[in-house]
């Protein structure tokens, strides 16, 4: 790759560069074709989002056509029981789950989706869990186990509808909904990493320093447990779409105005008789972006598992 | 073995506790004013705060949670100075709540200005009579009395000064004078089997709740009975073909079912048999109590999703299992010993294959639960899942806590089975 070139110069490159060492490790991606294929699907959405941001055929919130036609030269995948482009619709769907998240002061809008904020909230909650009963043991285990039960064993649905039904719609409320239902998962896979590397020697050594445990979980441990969790990170990001799309479609999900795939689901189905392809078309976006997710995270677990054996 | 058991069952009332506390203070903080949604948004300010005087909300936090665990007969028994005891009522069976006076269950009622106390006779009905005067005077000259009204309730009646009370009937709220001025809705609370009445319906919650469990019981009985053979029948076909177009086909479909939303594959099935066939009912209306023992067409529908949606999962753990025992050295040993193939498959390698699969499809039930929701949204069918959707969209303590309290326990109980199964199939695993 043109990129990988290291600048010529003062720097003696005995070691590869942070260009070459990123494609070494992205291209683990491209020897399995399942994690090539789900790849493939998810850059497809998340490009389809990209371009909606600055262009989509039509506005997706104004009703300019007839209600419920059927896909046409016009409207590439019809229009829905409002008049709405469906295509236009669907693409900036894919902005609220994985492109941007809006803050319900003053319209103010931040990057990256509902669905990673919540993924990388469990992951940050769960991590820290997860180490300190893991690496402490003892009270610290028994207790943040406990807890943890408790959440796994609260059916997921319920907390989602009492987390909603407590704080309202809203799109950090839904990040909060995804962060406490899939912390305690999170937490479970790195405690159980967390028990087996601390017997490494490393740690040990960086014991013997005096280095606070804190330093050991963070710097020593959690990097050191990274595999495992991009592999559950990926496969989290793919409930989470799940769960969102299954919010929209009970109706108390991401707030409008922006087109929700769930949502879009629910309101379509409405008109079953008279309009399939309005249901049709979100159903198999959620669908596509979740297998493309799965199929990333299984060929990359493969991948990454391969050597292990 | 004992010790592993006795050790679930603490953390199981642990478990218990902390998620009805959670619950709870969620349900608190989020409901906001349930009084409007039982009355409506057009009641007054004075019909609430009545309404909500009735249902004893105006306690704090901690006293209600407490009232909804163990009970409040033993709080209201300290104003009223009797018994408080509970009596079926002969129509619906009931608890009713009645004071114990000398061995009569009595309750009272002022009409008025006037107390009148009811005494409840062998068949249930009562005799009414002018009460005993009763009124105790406290430092301010306030002449007052606890006794238990007809809608039990521990109410405080004042002499004289009957309060204006806004009662919630069938046909709306009407108003009434010789009020009390205090009100403990009484209960047993949960520990001793009583949920509680739910807001919506304004009947007990284990009236409500418990056609509804037997419905969904049903549902997710008849899905489990197809998923299972199926499931494990295409995955250790799936296994033992590893990497053959057949394991292909069985992996990617049954990884595009467990990708697919319930909602999604619900829709597609409703669109395929329901509308364009028309072989089966797309919506599960249920025309008596027992519909779906009369007309079991109305199941097909929300079971093929729920199988839709549980057999890839199923499959793939099953698949996944199977292939990694179809490796190991024992199952080499076997076939190069010269047995025959299907013997090594289903004496030695299946055995050995299930274990993981059976463990984890009892860890499954708690996202089984969330599938329930969604289907029996769809179909329209009067489950569990439906009650606690409805139940927690309304900020309906009661029910919520009862269903949710349910469903944590067949979670947790289905856990500690897997558990003990996986011991069970696999020797070498021991619990100190």
């Amino acid at each position: 790759m043109a990129v990988a070139q290291p600048t010529a110069g003062a720097v003696p490159s005995q070691a590869p560069s942070r260009w070459a060492k990123m494609w070494k490790s992205l291209s683990i991606i491209f020897e399995s074709r399942i994690a090539t294929v789900g790849m493939v699907l998810v850059l497809f959405w998340v490009i389809l989002g990209l371009i909606s941001l600055v262009w989509t055929p039509y506005p997706p919130n104004a009703s300019e056509f007839t209600q419920n036609l059927p896909p046409n030269t016009t409207n590439w995948l019809g229009t829905d029981h409002l008049g709405r482009d469906i295509l236009s619709r669907l693409m900036v769907g894919t902005q609220v789950i994985l492109l941007k998240t809006r803050l319900p002061w003053g319209g103010l809008v931040f990057p990256i989706g509902v669905a990673i904020w919540g993924v990388i909230g469990s992951v940050l909650v769960g991590a820290f869990l997860g180490l300190n009963a893991g690496y402490r043991g003892g009270w610290w285990d028994q207790v943040t186990m406990q807890f943890l039960d408790a959440l796994i064993a609260f059916p997921v649905i319920v907390l989602y509808l009492v987390v909603i039904a407590a704080l309202g719609q809203g799109d950090l409320v839904v990040i909060l909904a995804i962060t406490v239902t899939g912390a305690p998962g999170v937490a479970r896979l790195v405690r159980s990493l967390a028990l087996d590397i601390k017997t490494r020697d490393y740690i040990r050594a960086a014991e013997t320093r005096g280095e606070s445990p804190w330093y050991v979980m963070f710097v020593e441990i959690l990097p050191n447990a990274r595999g495992p969790l991009i592999v559950d990170s990926m496969l989290r990001v793919g409930y989470a779409i799940f769960a969102i799309g299954t919010l929209g479609f009970l109706g108390i999900g991401l707030p409008p105005p922006d087109p929700d795939w769930g949502n879009m689901v629910n309101e379509a189905r409405k008109n079953i008789f008279s309009n399939q392809w309005a249901v049709v078309w979100p159903s198999v976006a959620i669908a596509s972006l979740v297998i493309g997710l799965n199929l990333f995270a299984d060929g990359l677990r493969e991948e990454l598992t391969r050597y292990q054996k | 073995m004992a010790r592993f058991i006795i050790r679930s069952l603490v953390s199981t009332f642990i478990t218990l506790i902390i998620v009805s506390v959670a619950l709870f203070l969620l349900l608190e903080v989020g409901s906001g004013d349930i009084t409007v949604k039982i009355l409506g948004v057009f009641s007054t300010p004075e019909q609430r705060a009545s309404y909500r005087n009735q249902l004893g909300l105006d306690d704090p936090v901690y006293l209600r949670y407490i009232d909804w665990l163990i009970g409040n007969e033993w709080r209201a028994e300290r104003q009223v100075g009797f018994d408080l005891v509970t009596a079926p009522n002969p129509q619906t069976g009931e608890d009713t709540w009645w004071a114990d006076v000398d061995g009569q269950l009595i309750r009272w009622s002022l009409e008025e200005g006037e107390l009148m106390k009811l005494v409840r006779q062998e068949d249930g009905s009562t005799v009414a009579s002018l009460a005993d005067a009763v009124w105790t005077t406290d430092e301010g000259g306030q002449e007052s009395f606890w006794g238990v009204d007809d809608k039990n309730n521990a109410v405080k009646w004042v002499r004289g000064e009957g309060a204006e009370v806004w009662v919630l009937t069938k046909a709306g709220l009407r108003k009434e004078g010789d009020g009390p001025q205090d009100y403990i809705p009484l209960r047993k609370g949960l520990i001793r089997g009583d949920a509680g009445k739910s807001l919506q319906y304004g009947r007990p919650v284990s009236v409500t709740l418990w056609p509804r469990v037997r419905n969904t019981l049903v549902l997710a009985g008849v899905a489990f009975l197809v998923v299972m053979p199926l499931a494990l029948i295409f995955g250790i076909i799936a296994g033992i073909n590893e990497g053959k177009p057949i394991d292909r086909f069985i992996s990617v479909t049954s990884l595009g079912a467990t990708a697919t939303p319930e909602f999604v594959t619900g829709i597609f099935l409703i669109l395929i048999f329901g509308i364009w066939l028309q072989w089966l009912p797309a919506v599960a209306i249920f025309t008596s109590a027992d519909a779906i023992f009369e007309n079991p067409a109305l199941l097909a529908l929300p079971v093929l999703t729920l199988t839709a949606v549980e057999l890839g999962y199923v499959i793939r753990m099953t698949r996944a299992s199977m292939v990694e025992v179809m490796g190991s050295p024992y199952i080499r040993t076997a076939i190069l010993k010269g047995m025959p193939y299907w013997r090594v498959v289903a004496r030695h390698a299946v055995r050995n294959a299930l274990m993981a699969p059976i463990t984890i499809i009892m860890l499954h039930v708690n996202w089984l639960i969330g599938g329930v929701v969604v289907v029996e949204t769809i179909f329209g069918y009067p489950g569990l899942g439906k009650y606690i959707f409805d139940a927690a969209i309304f900020g309906d303590v009661n029910a919520v806590e009862a269903a949710a309290m349910l469903t944590v326990i067949i979670a947790v109980l289905t856990r500690i089975l897997g558990d003990l199964a996986y011991t069970f199939l696999n020797p070498r695993i021991r619990y100190a």
